[in-house]
């Protein structure tokens, strides 16, 4: 290999550190037996696992994270589904037009779009409830799914659901058994996204959320503002563990970086 | 005989097994089953992105202190604000500082790794894909976390500056512009990566054994073909590094604290602390207009430049 190439892969590999060194030093930093966070630890205890489950908000917000994040995919998927085989299928006019106002949620800023959804939420009475925190969630989830069941369906064969229809299935019938099988890892995808995004999120939950409403990674924002605590990085831990076993589903399915060039 | 093209096909299916239906009717249904599968997601697409965004355009204009004002009336008075209060200016002076360090340490740090990416087996591409694109995929919280811990006062990397004589005292680098720009460009490092790949990807691996043949040295012909047929790939990553840079919040509020005031910080604090959402209305509205016109006029100018063959 000449000097230029080593030198470039020596840069990439430093690059490559750079990006995945945050998440190589929370799970070591979680198992300190000191009562402040460092890197590298100092001695090995489970210590901050234990006071983890001493702590219901903790334990709540865990529950309100997953809660959230599943109810997120299920209504992104079902409406953005929907919308992307009538997109699809059908010769609707102003077509380009009309996808680029769809997934117009992934272009505006999440500052931006919690500003606005506070706003017009509290003459609602929308604000920091449930089901406004919940709206917020889909609205920059779906996106995502319109992109990818647009992305499955561009090299779909209609002819197959023409044959099965000759062959006489009704239409519930081609849609169960023909098209849905045909975009189910594209469905699949989206709704693993959609839960990732919504778990992770925390620009956007600012703005929605309400005092007896957390989700974890609202608990380890104002936890990293106002008192440091090993227990951060013990619940960081915890999310990196779930994201891992989700990205490498995810990573199974469809590709996670293809994915992710179809999204942006 | 030519082959049966595609269209001729289905014109023949259709012709011969369509239930005599006729086609006004058909096309009429058609329609129904779209507007039916489309219109809750165009509704809600509306009622909860377009109109929240028109409307606090709209509260941008209005002239009045708080949430719930009785005698508004209509004015650019807020957007008078922002551009004449040399604070708002500072803080949209150091929001643009910063995202363009972010984006600057994303090129440099982003295009080797794009570079060894298009280079490698597809197996090894593979691999660094799922390595570059993963974090994207885990919580900004989590990733600034780590940061904050290597960062810290007595944290490794002080330690390691220390220990290689590059610093006698402890540098301040979180709470600080520089922790900003390491949380920024660690979290958007990936869209840079992903974006300039791409592009390297699609180049045609005979141009440059071409330039060999004609005697061009490696370096001579990374400069004269490869950087400029990436251009696109860099021009899309700087923009997407760029723009999300602009409107970060969270990494921002963590690693910068009171001390690095950016736009989004700001924004944050007079809508959430003050409840002043007429003006918090029009501070989100310059951040959007500012980034995309900044965008804008990169884009142009890099489509003119000299190099405006390669983004045909």
């Amino acid at each position: 290999m000449k000097i230029s190439g080593k030198i470039r892969v020596a840069v990439a590999a430093i690059s490559l550190v750079y990006i995945l060194i945050p998440l190589l030093v929370t799970i070591p930093a979680s198992f300190t037996s000191a009562i402040y966070p460092s890197f590298p630890p100092k001695g090995f205890s489970l210590q901050w696992y234990m006071k983890l489950l001493e702590r219901p908000e903790f334990v709540e917000a865990f529950w309100n994270s997953v809660k959230f994040a599943f109810l997120a995919a299920f209504f992104s998927v079902l409406l953005g589904t929907l919308g992307a085989l009538a997109i699809a299928k059908y010769d609707i006019p102003g077509k380009s037009y009309l996808v680029s106002l769809l997934t117009a949620p992934l272009t505006v800023p999440q500052l931006v779009l919690g500003v606005a959804l506070l706003i017009y939420f509290t003459p609602l009475l929308l604000a920091g409830t449930p089901t406004g925190f919940l709206i917020a969630h889909i609205v920059i989830c779906v996106p995502y799914v319109i992109r990818f069941v647009l992305t499955g369906l561009s090299g779909f064969d209609y002819t197959l659901e023409r044959a099965a229809a000759i062959l006489g299935a009704s239409p519930v019938t081609v849609f169960w058994r023909v098209t849905l099988p045909l975009i189910r890892p594209a469905i699949l995808s989206g709704a693993l996204f959609s839960f990732l995004t919504s778990f992770d999120n925390v620009t956007v939950s600012l703005f929605m959320v309400s005092p007896d409403m957390r989700t974890l990674p609202l608990e380890i924002f104002s936890n990293m503002q106002d008192a440091y605590s090993p227990i951060v990085a013990s619940v960081s831990s915890v999310v990196i563990l779930i994201s891992v076993i989700l990205i490498l589903i995810l990573e199974k399915i469809h590709g996670v970086g293809r994915l992710l060039g179809s999204a942006h | 005989m030519e082959p049966v093209r595609y269209d001729d096909r289905q014109e023949i299916v259709s012709l011969r097994l369509q239930p005599a239906v006729s086609g006004k009717r058909r096309n009429l249904k058609k329609y129904l089953y779209a507007v039916l599968l489309l219109l809750p997601l165009l509704l809600f697409i509306i009622g909860f992105f377009v109109i929240p965004m028109l409307y606090i355009l709209y509260l941008s204009f209005i002239d009045t202190e708080g949430p719930g004002g009785t005698n508004a009336t209509y004015s650019i008075s807020n957007y008078g604000r922002f551009f004449t209060d040399p604070y708002y200016l500072h803080s949209l002076w150091l929001t643009i500082k910063v995202s363009l360090y972010t984006v600057i340490v994303s090129l440099l740090l982003g295009y080797p790794v794009a570079l060894t990416m298009a280079k490698c087996s597809p197996r090894v591409r593979g691999l660094l894909t799922l390595l570059v694109a993963s974090p994207l995929l885990i919580s900004i919280v989590v990733r600034n976390f780590g940061w904050y811990l290597l960062l810290l006062p007595n944290g490794t990397v002080n330690q390691l500056l220390i220990g290689l004589g590059i610093t006698e005292s402890p540098l301040k680098l979180l709470f600080s512009e520089a922790g900003v720009v390491i949380g920024l460009s660690n979290a958007y490092l990936p869209f840079m990566i992903l974006s300039i790949a791409t592009s390297l990807y699609n180049i045609d691996p005979s141009l440059e054994k071409a330039a060999a043949i004609l005697g061009a040295s490696p370096f001579r012909s990374f400069i004269s073909i490869t950087l400029p047929l990436s251009l696109p790939g860099i021009v899309s990553g700087m923009v997407l590094v760029f723009s999300m840079s602009m409107s970060a919040y969270v990494t921002p509020a963590l690693m910068g604290g009171a001390n690095v005031p950016v736009l989004p910080v700001v924004a944050y604090d007079q809508i959430i602390n003050l409840l002043r959402w007429t003006y918090g209305s029009a501070v989100s509205y310059v951040l959007l207009g500012i980034t995309l016109a900044i965008v804008t006029i990169f884009t142009r100018m890099m489509e003119k430049g000299r190099y405006r063959e390669v983004f045909r």
